[in-house]
């Protein structure tokens, strides 16, 4: 208990750091939690309760994530998203995979490994869009887009890393009717769940925390990952009154999540066998794929290099979802690079989407065009 | 001038126009709870950025509605264009000492000015729909709803006596 104590101080320092200079957060939780943790100064070690609330963590972020995910909006711009989506897939999750099996890694560490390597953090991407005021920017809603288009492969993701070692047919047959029951549920206790959710005293709060720990136990009492269950909890409830859930939510996952970022750094083992000729070539090309698929989707979406620049800087960094997958189906090896991978990528990934809109105004600046000319 | 609003999923809500000139103006109420708007002139590529709370953003919105902005007097004139054209003033005022003490009756308010008293805020409570037998006291704030010439009328006779 003193260590989950400890962790939260430590927490509440580095968020009032990186609040004041506006840095990405997550990276320093993890390397908060790598400092008191199992390679660093080993003050604070996981036990059950760490456990739980890390795992409460987990279940809230992607809970969040399918409340964020409305289905009916996602046909707005279809050839868009799709097209973006699908160089984006491709390139990097190729490029993570072929490293990562080049580099030596089993099929399903590589596999792994990739989907980590593909996942670009949905929270740090929007929130430097909004922080370095680019929302305007029509690549802006293209990058919007390419996240949700990743929620979607990250659920795909799940599923297939969940059915890697079990009867597909028969998680099938589960899945499907635990969908079907959620899906009955959300539409016809729609409005008791909204009475519910309109009082203001400690009901609301209190189901929302019921609802995403009972689906949860239920999934894992009936065999399916409890990961995809929650997400399907939030989409069906994202159909009845999302924003009231969201609210509800929020404080549960903004305190848990943190925990999760922390206890991840805390168990994650970087004294072992740590090739650092691997995990610098995994990083490397974890921002160079991203610039250049980034760049890609410019050019075809917007036909534009200067678009492509500015994409590929706002994608670089890799986070939640990265560390999600690695503390799910990550080996002690596999989720240590991960780690690496995301504390680099989220921190070089902050600057270049600071400095492509700078990049961005000094190559349209009328004094360098002038000054361009006069060269040629 | 044409008008598109959409939801951007994980940012929140964007409205955007162009003028009949060109110029673009873009707002996003995020998630965070700020807002921030965007003007692009038009030929230009990089637009410039504001960023306000909702209060500063409301205060941003009366004065574009063309109301008068004071410290303690604020008003929107709302026009409905399905009534035909009907203009409506609510405006605050501050109760000064020489009206303390007197009822909406005794001020003999809608029959002089036409205006009517539609809320009372007294120590950080409000009071709706005040009743004609409601007594002011000294830095009451009222909300008043009328035309804009019953309130230069309500301001004259009334507020200054």
């Amino acid at each position: 208990m003193e260590g989950i104590v400890l962790a939260l101080f430590v927490c509440l320092i580095l968020a009032l750091v990186t609040k004041r200079y506006s840095l990405p957060p997550i990276p320093f939780y993890i390397l908060g939690g790598i400092l008191i943790g199992k390679s660093g100064l080993a003050l604070v070690t996981s036990d059950e309760i760490s456990h739980f609330f890390a795992q409460m963590g987990l279940i809230f972020l992607l809970f969040f994530m399918g409340l964020e995910l409305r289905l009916d909006r996602i046909v707005q711009n279809p050839t868009v998203v799709v097209t973006s989506g699908i160089i984006e897939l491709t390139i990097d999750m190729g490029v993570g995979f072929v490293a990562a099996y080049l580099l030596g890694f089993s099929l399903m560490d590589s596999f792994v490994i990739a989907s980590a390597f593909y996942v670009t953090s949905t929270a740090l991407a929007i929130t430097s869009l909004i922080e370095n005021r680019k929302l305007m920017m029509r690549e802006a809603e293209t990058i919007i887009w390419l996240m949700v288009f990743d929620d979607l492969v990250l659920i795909i993701i799940l599923a297939v890393l969940a059915a890697a070692n079990q009867n597909i047919i028969f998680l099938f047959l589960k899945i499907a009717a635990a969908l079907a029951i959620m899906y009955y549920l959300a539409k016809y206790g729609k409005e008791f769940m909204v009475g519910i959710l309109d009082r203001s005293d400690e009901l609301p709060l209190l189901f929302t925390f019921g609802a995403v720990l009972t689906t949860a136990s239920f999934a894992m009492y009936v065999g399916i990952p409890e990961t995809l269950l929650v997400i399907a909890l939030g989409i069906a409830l994202g159909t009845t009154d999302p924003d009231a859930f969201e609210q509800h939510a929020r404080p549960f996952r903004d305190v848990f999540l943190v925990v999760f970022f922390v206890f991840f750094g805390v168990t994650v083992d970087l004294t072992g066998q740590m090739d650092f000729f691997v995990v610098g070539i995994i990083c490397l090309l974890a921002i160079l794929s991203k610039m250049f698929s980034g760049f890609l989707i410019g050019l075809f979406v917007h036909g534009s290099a200067l678009s492509g620049i500015e994409i590929g800087g706002s994608i670089i960094a890799r986070g939640e979802f990265s560390i999600a997958l690695a503390s799910l189906y990550g080996s002690p090896p596999v989720a240590a690079i991960i780690a690496v991978m995301v504390v680099v990528t989220s921190i070089v990934g902050s600057f270049t989407a600071k400095y492509t809109g700078r990049l961005r105004r000094w190559m349209s600046s009328p004094g360098r065009r002038a000054a361009h000319r006069r060269v040629h | 001038m044409s008008l598109r609003s959409v939801n951007l999923p994980g940012v929140g809500t964007k409205y955007e126009f162009t003028t009949d000139r060109g110029d673009t103006v873009a707002l996003f109420f995020t998630k965070t709870g700020t807002i921030q708007m965007y003007t692009l002139q038009r030929g230009c590529h990089t637009p410039s950025a504001a960023e306000m709370t909702p209060v500063e953003a409301r205060r941003l919105g009366n004065i574009l509605t063309g109301a008068i902005i004071e410290a303690e007097n604020e008003s929107v004139e709302i026009a409905f264009s399905a009534l035909a054209d009907l203009r409506i003033s609510v405006h605050t005022y501050v109760i000064p000492k020489q009206v303390a003490g007197k009822t909406i009756e005794d001020l003999q308010i809608r029959t002089k000015t036409g205006v009517t008293i539609i809320a009372v805020s007294r120590r950080e409570k409000n009071i709706i729909n005040p009743p004609p037998s409601f007594v002011f006291e000294a830095g009451d704030g009222v909300l008043v709803i009328g035309e804009t010439d019953q309130l230069k009328r309500f301001e004259r006779d009334v507020m200054v006596r």
